[in-house]
């Protein structure tokens, strides 16, 4: 088990220093830097700022810089929020990121789960209709539209929940539901379907054969293999809550990495863009790895082949 | 082979799912207003209403949905709007159709060497997030409209280019495969006339969802900023426009968010009713 996780972890570098390199290429490519919004600034102080930032050197020689510094783990200086590192910046920003994303994870298990279980369980029935009408309902709202709802009735109507920043658990309430609603309809459609697949399976039929009652049956046989997919799901999951924290991060001012990413892009930060998307591409390539590993742990007929 | 045959026995089962029939009539009304207004339309979306004090004024009968900080019917931008979010949706669907079955094809018909060369790339791009891909290559070409049409098509034929490498791969061992080459057919023809057709259900499933999925991301795009900004009208900038406002004049988000929200409901309403349609396992007795 441990040198499968070695292993994986070696092959996770190779895609990092490839994902790198491309982001690198893709933004110092394109006309237009950072210090272009400054119109008023004479050119010496323009050309005196990219000496500063390195700018002002050859492509391949800023590249080689870059990767030099990457390689000590220092993702840079920002050009906009002035004299604080990038590594600075994220190491507030990581946090709490990490907390709404995972309180929407939490929420979206919580919910999606045991809508999809009843769905199957219910196939064809009302029960069946009803969950996969809320679950379509979920993924075809916009989390801006949810948000936007949100903050008009809570916010502003009702006043009853704080609609904006990140200070108390209170600010924390609406982002984690926005920030849930399309995981907890993308596995409320999964465990449908892999419980619809499993309800099938001569086993479940040999459960019921055997005189186990309906909830045995449910809860020892189907649902624990229903599971399965779930958990290695955590890959395409991870990134609905990269994207939707973009949007969620955005109307709730909250001072997240997706929000960082945002400005960023806006403010043509380039080490602040690099680096956001590396932690980005760490976080994927985290949960694809855990899922490696996690499959061979529930399925044992995965390990045969380790 | 694709038959009018199977077409119509599909069309048939499609109209037994009433979500599908009820999805279908109302992507039909949105598109025909669309395309009536794109040659005719009663009020221009960018016409001042300036013989009266009717800037952001809530929705009257005279203007059905209210007007925008410049006095423009915003009914008449949302119906613009829907040009352009309609279009944007399409053109991704048809850029990912024609890009992503060829690749897929020749990687899938292949095997071997070639499909692993072929789909490494895409596995590793497709496991990134799309909106990040896009903002990304947003910044690299530019956030006009053909910016966006491109990062859009760039991205979403990976997902059309999986889907039919693996269909490809499952069909070309089957026998009828098997006796058209016994038969000396050559590849083109295998690939045209056998494994196409055959495969083409899941994808036109997989492409009725990429066209809800598009019309997503623009206007998420548009919304926070990263995508097309004014004097261009989607549903997303208008949706943007009105976020600024949202406290004292809401309906300016309520009527594009409505429209966003009922046309990738509908898509994706259409697209589970045809996947439905399309698998001979699904007893339509039951879903009814």
């Amino acid at each position: 088990m441990l040198t499968l996780i070695l292993k994986r972890i070696l092959m996770a570098l190779p895609v990092l220093f490839l994902v790198a390199t491309l982001s690198f290429c893709l933004i110092r490519v394109v006309p237009g830097g950072p210090f272009d919004a400054d119109k008023n600034l004479p050119d010496e102080i323009v050309a005196n700022l990219k000496a500063k930032y390195n700018l002002d050197k050859p492509l391949p020689e800023q590249y080689v810089l870059y990767m030099q510094r990457l390689g000590r783990g220092d993702l840079g200086v920002s050009y906009k929020y002035v004299s604080r590192t990038v590594n600075d910046i994220l190491l507030d920003a990581f946090p709490v990121s990490l907390v709404l994303g995972g309180l929407a994870l939490a929420l979206a298990v919580l919910v999606g789960v045991p809508l999809g279980a009843v769905a199957a369980l219910g196939r064809g029935r009302w029960q069946d209709t009803l969950a996969m009408f809320l679950s379509t309902f979920g993924i075809s709202v916009p989390g801006f539209v949810i948000g936007a709802l949100f903050i008009y009735v809570f916010g502003i109507q009702l006043r009853i929940l704080p609609v904006g920043l990140w200070e108390s658990p209170w600010h924390m309430i609406l982002p984690a539901i926005t920030l849930a609603f399309s995981p907890a309809a993308y596995l409320a459609r999964l465990t449908r379907a892999s419980a619809l697949e499993i309800v099938q399976k001569d086993w479940v039929r040999t459960a019921q054969a055997k005189g186990l009652s309906g909830s045995a049956t449910v809860l020892k046989h189907i649902m624990r293999n229903s599971l399965v997919p779930v958990i290695t799901v955590l890959g395409p999951l991870t990134a609905i809550l990269i994207t939707g924290s973009f949007v969620v991060e955005y109307i709730y001012a909250i001072p997240g990495m997706g929000r960082f990413f945002i400005t960023a892009v806006m403010n043509r930060d380039y080490d602040l863009i690099l680096g956001t998307t590396l932690i980005f591409a760490v976080l994927l390539i985290m949960a694809n790895t855990f899922v490696d590993i996690a499959y061979q742990i529930l399925d044992p007929r995965m390990r045969i082949s380790d | 082979m694709a038959s009018q045959g199977s077409f119509k026995y599909v069309a048939g089962r499609l109209a037994k799912i009433p979500q599908a029939v009820l999805a279908l009539t109302l992507i039909g009304l949105i598109c025909l207003v669309a395309i009536a207004s794109a040659l005719q339309l009663p009020l221009s979306p960018y016409a001042y209403d300036q013989t009266s004090t009717l800037y952001l004024a809530g929705p009257s009968a005279q203007h059905w949905m209210g007007t925008d900080e410049l006095g423009r019917d915003l009914c008449a931008r949302v119906i613009y709007g829907a040009q352009l979010s309609i279009a944007i949706g399409l053109t991704t669907a048809g850029v990912a159709f024609v890009i992503g079955t060829v690749y897929g094809a020749i990687a899938g018909y292949c095997g071997g060497k070639i499909d692993t060369l072929m789909m490494r790339g895409v596995d590793l791009a497709y496991s990134l997030p799309d909106l990040l891909v896009m903002i990304l290559i947003g910044v690299l070409i530019g956030r006009g409209t053909f910016g966006i049409l491109l990062a859009l098509g760039l991205v979403s034929w990976m997902g059309t280019a999986r889907l039919t490498r693996a269909q490809f791969l499952q069909l070309k061992n089957e026998e009828f495969v098997e006796a058209a080459r016994a038969q000396g057919q050559d590849h083109l023809s295998i690939i045209w006339k056998h494994l196409f057709p055959n495969a083409l259900g899941p994808i036109i499933v997989a492409l009725t969802f990429t066209v809800p999925s598009a019309i997503l991301s623009e206007s998420t795009l548009s919304f926070i900023g990263l995508g097309l900004s004014p004097p261009a009208c989607s549903w997303g900038t208008l949706a943007s426009d009105g976020w600024r406002s949202l406290r004292a004049h809401p309906h300016l988000i309520f009527f594009p968010s409505l429209f966003i929200f009922a046309t990738v409901l509908s898509f994706n309403f259409l697209g589970d009713g045809l996947r439905d349609a399309l698998d001979p396992r699904t007893r339509l007795s039951k879903l009814k």
